[in-house]
């Protein structure tokens, strides 16, 4: 099992390498080298002196690549002329990350050893106990600062993380609740009006491009609906009210809630509908098998069935699909941050490429490119967890 | 005479489909004694399956339907149990092993874990007095190392091992009606042998009726008391395995032992064979549903539907009208089949 781990980590690794010299040839080739905007403006010329000797840009591609990745994976030393202040550490995302393997240990513990409970407390507690260790650890790494003037790569992209995580697991969570029972529910109650509704529904919401949604749900959900009813139920911009910081707790849920349905619900309709597609075909396959008539032929009740027997099966498959979904999020609704002004770094992506802002650009490819590679082990794990007939070797 | 264990009158089994409605099983009537071990043979498609479908109360409106019938099991017609009654029969009074036992478990759970699922259902017994019958169930189909293999997964077993699996977990709660469906089709020959013979021994053990369904005369042959054979959702012929194999009374029966292949015929030559295709479920022929087929057919075949009654040895039961005139022992004792069989139709 380790063994595969350090496999997949290692090809992992090589993958990633190949996408950053892909991305980067790119952008190299996109045309409007990063420096003409600043250069229209003559009092630039020291800061683009600066910029050509930290980035090599008066070099050959190869070594400014190499500069790039040598930066990238250095983490930030005081020494650091340009651009690697550090002040947005490692330590917001810390919580979030020991919490995901957390539950994912203990989650595994559960399954496969024997004496799972005692497992899985003790994982737990030397989780917390890490987590408390490390909770002051601040981490950065020098990836430069952005050519427009926007301050370090590093900080600019971990303050857009918060905000896409907050979107993006919100629209999954969405998905996954709505979606995965309504598939198995169509599936129990086959060609019924109700699963022939679903089904209609789900293609409309699938072939529907993101943002005609996004946009049909702001005018109904948000302007129609505050002309009807004269209440402002919710907003289509930004995160947050200006006053957050005034409000009382229950305000402050309350303003974040009416800021996160909309974008959120957007993601989450296309999701959806491709879940309970698959998830109802996967049900239906279940149904269908010959050991579900086994499992009817001993005399089990009908529920016992479904719930032991088909759906601990049904949702094999789904596990891939949602631990890819998962990178994908994080690599950005970019479309919708857009569209929603959410300041997350699906907006901050598209403003980097169009200003060939290239630091800031490979930054966030990379953190999709790590993204779904984690998250392609994490599926093969937990893939192996779920189903005993699959072998780590 | 004493009480049939199952009877079977008028059973009529049909499916809705786009193409119109497939009467899979259309007007069977049988009758099992206690501990009898018959066999249910017929080309595929003929309505075994879902015959044994309907005996356990698995045929699921709306796409099927026992449209009337009545299935009377020790004194209790089925078709009028609710279905939690019928639960406490299925897997328990009744049980049921299929033909591929390479997907019959479920794979992600333990044997064990399956076994005692059943044993716990119907026997109302703690966890670990379950596990202790589990083990008991799958020494008894001769699995090395039962306690060990308890936690074993479906695919750690081979399929002959599996089979034997699903036997013990049939067996487990002593039923009184034990469905095989086509349970060695599957497998290679020397497993078949095998798993035959353990189940013969078991059900001889407990005087378990089995009902054994094959589309292949040389395994009834060796297992069971008596025999039906099924054409087309009918019974074409019904008897003793010495009336079947000695005395055939209907052309299909006769078609088939012809074109069984004999062990102990060193050509390994057929006697005959049956030619054609069994006719479609939905657009039966008038009259004698074999007609098409049957080279000793006439006038009356095409005009009449053929009952099963009384005819050859006492007991045994056949649907032709031309039984008695025709002499289909002496024709397959004979092997001059060609020359008999046209002077016959002649
Ligand atoms: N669920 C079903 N829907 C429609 N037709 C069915 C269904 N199950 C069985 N049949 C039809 O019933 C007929 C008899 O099938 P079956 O009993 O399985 O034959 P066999 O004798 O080979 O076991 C076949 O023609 C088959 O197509
Ligand atoms: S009734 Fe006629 S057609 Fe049918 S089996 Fe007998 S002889 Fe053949
Ligand atoms: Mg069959």
């Amino acid at each position: 099992m380790l063994a595969y781990i350090t496999r997949r980590l290692v090809y992992g690794l090589v993958t990633l390498l190949a996408l950053s010299i892909i991305v980067f040839t790119l952008l190299q080739l996109s045309g409007g080298g990063p420096l003409d905007r600043l250069k229209l403006n003559p009092r630039m010329a020291p800061y683009i002196q600066a910029l050509t000797e930290q980035w090599g840009l008066d070099q050959p591609l190869y070594k400014q690549y190499w500069t790039w990745l040598r930066n990238y994976v250095s983490p930030c030393t005081s020494t650091d002329p340009q651009g690697c202040t550090s002040s947005f550490g490692l330590k917001n995302a810390i919580p979030i990350i020991m919490l995901v393997l957390a539950i994912a240990a203990t989650a595994f513990v559960v399954y496969s050893v024997k004496n799972h409970w005692r497992g899985a407390l003790v994982l737990l507690v030397w989780f917390v106990a890490i987590l408390f260790a490390f909770r002051n650890m601040s981490i950065a790494f020098n990836w430069g600062i952005s050519f427009q003037g926007a301050g370090p790569v590093w900080d600019l992209v971990f303050s857009r993380v918060g905000a896409t995580f907050r979107l993006g697991f919100t629209a999954l969570l969405l998905a996954l609740m709505v979606g995965i029972p309504l598939g198995i529910y169509q599936a129990i109650r086959q060609y019924s009006f109700f699963d022939q509704l679903g089904t209609t529904a789900a293609f409309v919401a699938f072939s529907t491009p993101i943002f005609v949604i996004a946009l049909a749900l702001q005018i109904l959900l948000a302007l129609k609906l505050e002309q009807w009813t004269g209440v402002k139920l919710f907003y289509v911009t930004g995160m947050n009210n200006p006053g957050y910081g005034e409000m009382s707790f229950l305000q402050q849920i309350a303003d974040t809630l009416q800021h996160l349905t909309l974008p959120a619900l957007s993601i989450a309709l296309i999701s959806l509908a491709g879940y309970s597609r698959f998830q109802r075909a996967s049900m239906l396959d279940v149904l269908h098998s010959d050991y579900l008539r086994t499992a009817k032929a001993k005399g089990l009740p009908r529920r016992r069935i479904i719930v032991k027997h088909a759906l601990r099966n049904a949702l094999i498959p789904i596990v891939t699909l949602v631990s890819l979904d998962v990178a994908f999020i994080i690599g950005g609704a970019i479309i919708t941050e857009s569209i929603f002004g959410w300041p997350g770094i699906g907006r901050l992506y598209i403003v980097a490429i169009g200003t060939v802002d290239y630091p800031v650009v490979m930054s966030i490819v990379m953190i999709i490119g790590i993204g779904i590679v984690i998250m392609n082990i994490v599926a093969d794990i937990l893939y192996g967890v779920m189903d005993p007939r699959v072998r780590y070797d | 005479m004493t009480e049939p264990l199952l009877k079977v009158e008028d059973l009529r089994t049909y499916f809705a489909t786009e193409e119109g409605v497939v009467r899979a099983v259309d007007g069977i009537s049988f009758e099992m004694r206690r501990g009898e071990r018959r066999g249910v043979v017929g080309e595929s498609g003929s309505g075994k399956s879902v015959t044994a479908m309907s005996i356990m109360g698995l045929i699921e409106p709306p796409a099927g339907d026992i449209v009337t019938g009545r299935i009377v099991f020790d004194g209790q017609n089925l078709l009028e149990l609710s279905e939690d009654e019928m639960q406490s029969i299925r897997g328990g009074r009744i049980a049921m092993i299929f033909q591929d036992p390479m997907t019959a478990l479920n794979p992600v759970y333990t044997i064990g874990d399956q076994l005692m699922e059943t044993i716990v259902l119907h026997q109302k017994v703690s966890k670990a007095e379950a596990r202790e019958i589990a083990i008991q169930a799958l020494r008894d189909v001769q699995i090395p190392n039962a306690e060990h293999r308890l936690n074993d997964y479906p695919h750690q077993f081979s399929g002959g091992m599996r089979q034997r699996v699903m036997i013990a977990m049939g067996l487990s709660c002593s039923p009184d009606l034990l469905i095989a469906d086509e349970p060695t089709t599957a497998l290679d020959v020397t497993t078949q042998a095998q798993i035959m013979d353990l189940m013969l021994h078991l059900a001889e053990d407990r005087g378990t009726a089995v009902m054994l369904i094959t589309h292949d005369l040389g395994v009834v042959a060796g297992f069971c008391d008596t025999v039906q054979v099924m054409y087309a959702g009918g019974i074409v012929e019904s008897g003793t395995i010495d009336d079947i194999y000695h005395n055939p009374q209907h052309p299909y029966t006769w078609g088939l032992l012809g074109s069984m292949t004999r062990l102990d015929d060193a050509t390994q030559h057929r006697l005959h064979s049956i030619s054609g295709a069994p006719p479609s479920l939905i657009k039966l022929p008038e009259g004698c549903r074999f007609r098409p087929r049957c080279q000793f057919a006439t006038d009356i075949c095409r005009q009449v539907l053929p009952v099963l009654r009384p005819v050859g040895n006492p007991g045994q039961m056949a649907a032709c009208h031309r039984s008695e005139e025709l002499d289909l022992k002496a024709l397959s004792v004979d092997g001059e089949v060609g020359a008999a069989a046209s002077e016959v139709t002649s």
